[in-house]
């Protein structure tokens, strides 16, 4: 055997440990969705078994898992959307204006995401409580902006700044305005940029816990915090948790599946290019 | 640049300014509204005590308390249980799947799936598999001659269970941005290395470890900013016990303000955690200015 062959064998067993170890919770997740309750902590674990889709049939027969589905959707896309038209603008000001403290106002926007949620938890709720938000879909969109704005204006500047200046003053010189410009010229342009912020927003949104726990009741209860209810000390529904869980991630993997060099970009707020 | 004149830059001011008015309302007037509840007492389990002003009391409660200064620890010690392994094992991952071999982008596209996962599901699945009796990591563990560990259920080992998960989930993202930023690295220096017959070990000590440095400091502050907010896995996981084994400041806090409902002694402790922070982001920004001026 040459050393370089040797090597890649080494390499590859490696790569096969990693991957096992950090595979093995979502095959965990997909496979004790379709598990019959009996054999869900056999051991050893049974690999080849008939699925059964009883617990998503549970989910969705027994459960209002249907609504809270539906609330996550609205809570995301309403979020994605109102981040994306505010933060892009916001982006495209910072991106254009030339001006010593203009950075300082980036990092600004940035650092508004990096505050733990817990600190703000009592004030948010007390206040959507006085304004009679508690448990409404809106007091969700409003806080996930909270982070969705930084986001999308820190991803958004950054698409910006490669839209060359010269398109725009081509149109600025064929009688554009500023914002028929930034509308007709930049922000297709910049497409790219908002499909992936829309994505992250999404994400973010959708997988959010904390907030929905604490500002939401039987109403507008999101999937995460259905998920959890599931958990009980006198009877853990295994099954429909994971199945539940199971319908979580999908967004989150097709994500990376489809898109993951943006996510680069996007986790590290661009201080890894 | 011409035509970003001076009638533009009013209107790209107003383009900023909704973004910087809603951020204001929903980020610095809560805060702020924080630091004024942590001056009153605001006590919802005594519905007729008036909500009066009281001073530092509820910072002299929480600085004096040992509860307080024991989550503080605890908060520090998670994180650097997390950090640490995150560093040597996302590097290590990093320089193997960064190896010019079939299969390689796969597999970094793979192991990113773990960070797009909602915690709470990152908790449940990791509670499936600590479960007392049930769970397979024990089974699992016994293949490689470990005893029964009582994941969650022993003081000793309920904040190496969090740890375990939190690292399962964000080992990826170190592992992400060093791989970025080793194939972004130029390959004069390796050869000129390689030549002068320095051994892998050296190479990657002297010349890679050295051009990573700005990276991997920028991507442990980011790491200690989230594992100073970590919440949900506790949350499944252990809700801050065995004891108070796991109560990080996060969980201390929502204890205070959401089971005994003591909003100003919670605000008190939200408005230290905001003090940390703060610090932290500061640091953090100083570290990412450097690089751009070197």
């Amino acid at each position: 055997m040459t050393r370089n062959l040797r090597q890649n064998i080494l390499v590859y067993a490696l790569l096969a440990v990693v991957l096992i170890v950090f595979m093995t919770p979502i095959y965990l997740i997909v496979s004790s969705s379709v598990k019959p309750s009996p054999i869900m902590f056999q051991k050893p674990p049974a690999f080849l078994f008939t699925p059964t889709f009883e617990h998503y049939h549970d989910l969705f027969a027994m459960r209002p898992f249907t609504k809270f589905i539906w609330n996550s959707l609205i809570v995301a896309l309403g979020s994605t959307a109102f981040s994306l038209t505010i933060g892009s603008l916001a982006a495209y000001a910072i991106s254009r204006i030339r001006h010593k403290r203009m950075n300082d106002v980036a990092f600004w926007i940035l650092s508004m995401r990096m505050f733990p949620p817990i600190a703000v938890v009592v004030p948010y709720y007390i206040i959507f409580k006085s304004a009679g938000l508690l448990d409404t879909p809106l007091a969700l969109i409003i806080v996930y902006s909270t982070a969705n704005i930084p986001l999308t204006v820190w991803l958004m500047k950054g698409f910006f700044d490669e839209v060359p200046l010269a398109l725009e003053e081509a149109a600025a010189v064929d009688g554009y305005g500023l914002l028929a410009t930034f509308w007709y010229v930049t922000l297709p342009l910049a497409a790219p940029g908002l499909a992936v912020s829309a994505v992250f927003c999404f994400i973010f949104s959708w997988n959010e816990f904390l907030f929905a726990l604490m500002l939401t009741g039987s109403e507008a209860q999101t999937a995460t915090v259905a998920v959890m209810s599931f958990w009980s000390s006198d009877a853990v529904q295994w099954g429909r948790i994971m199945a539940g869980s199971f319908i979580i991630l999908i967004p989150g993997v097709i994500f990376v599946l489809t898109c993951q060099r943006w996510l680069v970009r996007g986790l590290t707020m661009g201080s890894v290019k | 640049m011409a035509y970003i004149r001076k009638r533009n830059k009013r209107i790209f001011l107003i383009f900023l300014l909704p973004a910087m008015l809603v951020l204001f309302l929903t980020t610095i007037y809560p805060m702020l509204y924080a630091g004024y509840l942590s001056f009153r007492s605001y006590d919802l389990a005594k519905l007729f005590v008036p909500r009066v002003f009281v001073g530092w009391s509820n910072y002299g409660e929480i600085l004096g308390s040992s509860e307080f200064l024991h989550a503080l620890v605890t908060t520090f010690k998670l994180m650097a249980m997390t950090l640490s392994v995150q560093l040597v094992l996302g590097v290590g991952i990093a320089l193997i799947v960064t190896q010019k071999l079939p299969g390689m982008p796969l597999a970094r596209t793979l192991l990113m799936i773990p960070m797009m996962i909602s915690p709470v599901i990152v908790g449940l699945v990791w509670l499936f598999l600590y479960f007392p009796e049930l769970g397979y990591l024990n089974y699992f563990l016994s293949f490689l001659g470990f005893d029964s560990i009582p994941w969650i259920t022993s003081t000793d080992w309920a904040l190496w269970a969090i740890a375990i998960a939190d690292i399962w989930q964000w080992t990826p993202f170190v592992m992400m941005g060093t791989a970025a930023a080793l194939q972004s690295l130029s390959p004069e220096p390796y050869e000129a290395a390689m030549i002068d017959g320095n051994s892998r070990w050296d190479v990657f000590t002297r010349v890679t470890l050295p051009q990573l440095k700005p990276v991997l400091v920028s991507l442990m502050f980011l790491r200690a900013i989230d594992a100073f907010k970590i919440y949900d896995i506790i949350f499944v996981l252990t809700k801050g016990g065995p004891g108070d084994s796991t109560e990080v400041l996060s969980m201390f806090i929502y204890r205070q303000s959401f089971t005994f409902w003591r909003m100003g002694v919670g605000a008190a402790a939200s408005f230290v955690s905001l003090v940390i922070i703060v610090v932290l982001i500061t640091l953090f920004f100083k570290s990412l200015n450097r690089d751009q001026v070197s």
